[in-house]
């Protein structure tokens, strides 16, 4: 036990730590060079696919979005759990920003899809299973950040509902995938968007570089938005601690 | 199928521009964390020249 | 349970003294059906396939308002905070509202489906329809009720509390209309959407009594 609790430390002392003060120059530029590495890829580098032609090369910002979207709002829920346990205002800070992120993300997947959609299939919207899914999912979080900003950085009882929406909302993703998918079998439909096992080995690396492109880059954008939200918490209690002053 | 390269410039456009949008949003919240602090600082000037002047 | 039973009993003769709540709930889900009617013109065609998103949408709309009931007038009158200071445990009121809205919610159904087998002369009154409204309703109201405790203002209220609760309970909705088609024979499908719906009513039965002491804190 001892032992487990030393390791831990080191390895917060030696790996974590550093790697966290240093946050702010790690995390841009490795978000560029993978931003500018899945540029290239997706643009150039990646073979044309013979059926479909170059809107194809959207997928290498779907997938990796769709998948990424639901880590964002794992952090969301994970964050609003811990808040809903401890009370400490960053987690909701942390929820929030990664609920922002993360509808961002959504509606990536959802435009990207229906521009994928359509000179492919004629149409924008085909009730497609994730698609529908992920509809359902925006629109969780949409309600999500609506609660929140009904009180200020500071309002712990926006707080307190929103991260109970914010829990539920994704624990009820199972749910929704489900319920969707045995829905859309009752009205057989083209399958559009799935990741053909068959896809050469070039357009898995480029997929790979896109995935962690977009990684890196939602993990910025979370801690910006979760230091901005955390900032403008600290200046709303100094500001409550001066009007005691002045009185 | 050479149509289709308007639509892979269009769902690039989507990316890049929600982005950008979503930078903006984040350089508002800073700069009105900014203009916060101004304020501050000035009620925190007004709170000391007043405990000086007494 | 005691404490259940007495905040059942309240809110039970609350209801009964001001019948204006439950009676406009009722009002409004039979005035729904008729909207139905004549949009989707069920009287020539064959209403059949319709029916069952017809009579969930319905449940649905008028158990948001109805749940929605119970917690309004309490904060606006200022109960619910003493209720909460009170000793008595949140989940006796939680107890206590879902029951309440429960048997509110149960009494439009029968009359919605009465309604529904009389005007579409489709036999509503079977029991697998019976079963699956059953198993629904229990998932549906625990988690309105879990939502509908949150204290917002007036004017954001009305409008804010379907856009939170609509989209968790699409699975819901999917289900139970599935469900109710199949009961009905209205179509063929393999998938078990029975057993789904008690699957999501037990989640959101447990996660509503576990989440609901959280909502107001003391």
């Amino acid at each position: 036990m001892n032992f487990i609790k030393i390791t831990i430390f080191k390895l917060n002392y030696s790996v974590f730590l550093p790697l966290w003060n240093s946050r702010w120059i790690v995390l841009p530029v490795m978000t560029s060079i993978f931003i500018m590495a899945m540029i290239i890829g997706s643009v150039l580098a990646a073979p044309r696919e013979v059926i479909e032609g170059d809107v194809q090369r959207l997928m290498y910002i779907h997938v990796p979005s769709a998948i990424i979207s639901y880590f964002a709002f794992g952090i969301t829920a994970v964050s609003s759990a811990i808040f809903l346990i401890n009370g400490k205002m960053r987690w909701d800070a942390i929820a929030r920003a990664s609920a922002g992120v993360g509808v961002l993300l959504t509606i990536f997947v959802l435009s990207t899809g229906a521009i994928w959609g359509k000179p492919i299939w004629g149409i924008y919207w085909t009730w497609d299973a994730r698609l529908t899914s992920t509809l359902v999912l925006l629109l969780i979080y949409c309600s999500y950040l609506l609660v929140r900003n009904l009180g200020n950085a500071n309002d712990t009882k926006a707080a307190r509902y929103a991260s109970i929406v914010g829990l539920i909302g994704y624990l009820d993703i199972p749910l929704i995938h489900f319920s969707v998918d045995w829905w859309r079998t009752l009205h057989p439909q083209r399958i559009v968007f799935d990741i053909r096992p068959s896809l050469p080995t070039e357009m898995l690396i480029v997929l790979a570089i896109a995935f962690l492109a977009i990684f890196l880059l939602v993990l910025w954008l979370i801690l910006l938005s979760a230091t901005t939200e955390y900032l403008h918490q600290q200046i709303g209690k100094l500001s409550g601690d001066l009007e005691q002053m002045e009185n | 199928m050479d149509n289709a390269l308007e639509f892979m410039f269009a769902g690039f456009a989507v990316f890049w521009a929600g982005l950008f949008v979503y930078l903006l949003i984040l350089q508002q919240r800073i700069r009105s964390l900014n203009d916060q602090i101004l304020v501050l600082r000035e009620r925190l000037k007004g709170i000391t020249s007043n405990d000086n002047s007494e | 349970m005691r404490t259940t039973i007495i905040v059942l009993e309240k809110d039970l003769r609350i209801a009964w003294r001001d019948k204006a709540g439950w009676l406009s709930s009722l009002i409004f889900s039979a005035i729904l059906i008729f909207i139905y009617a004549f949009a989707f013109d069920l009287a020539g065609t064959n209403s059949e396939p319709l029916l069952p998103g017809i009579l969930w949408t319905t449940f649905l709309f008028s158990g948001i308002i109805t749940c929605n009931q119970s917690f309004q007038q309490e904060s606006v009158t200022g109960t619910l905070d003493a209720m909460i200071a009170s000793p008595i445990s949140q989940t006796s009121i939680f107890f206590g509202k879902f029951f309440c809205n429960l048997i509110s919610l149960s009494i439009i159904q029968f009359m919605i489906i009465v309604l529904g087998t009389i005007m579409f002369q489709v036999n509503l009154i079977n029991i697998e329809v019976i079963l699956a409204i059953f198993l629904g309703t229990i998932g549906f109201v625990s988690l309105v009720t879990l939502l509908s405790a949150f204290e917002y203002r007036e004017r954001f209220r009305a409008v804010l509390l379907p856009v939170i609760e609509l989209p968790l309970l699409i699975p819901l909705l999917l289900a139970g209309v599935q469900a109710s088609s199949s009961a009905l024979e209205i179509s063929n499908t393999s998938s078990p959407w029975l057993i789904f719906l008690g699957i999501f009513s037990l989640w959101g039965f447990l996660g509503s009594i576990l989440l609901f002491p959280l909502v107001n804190e003391k």
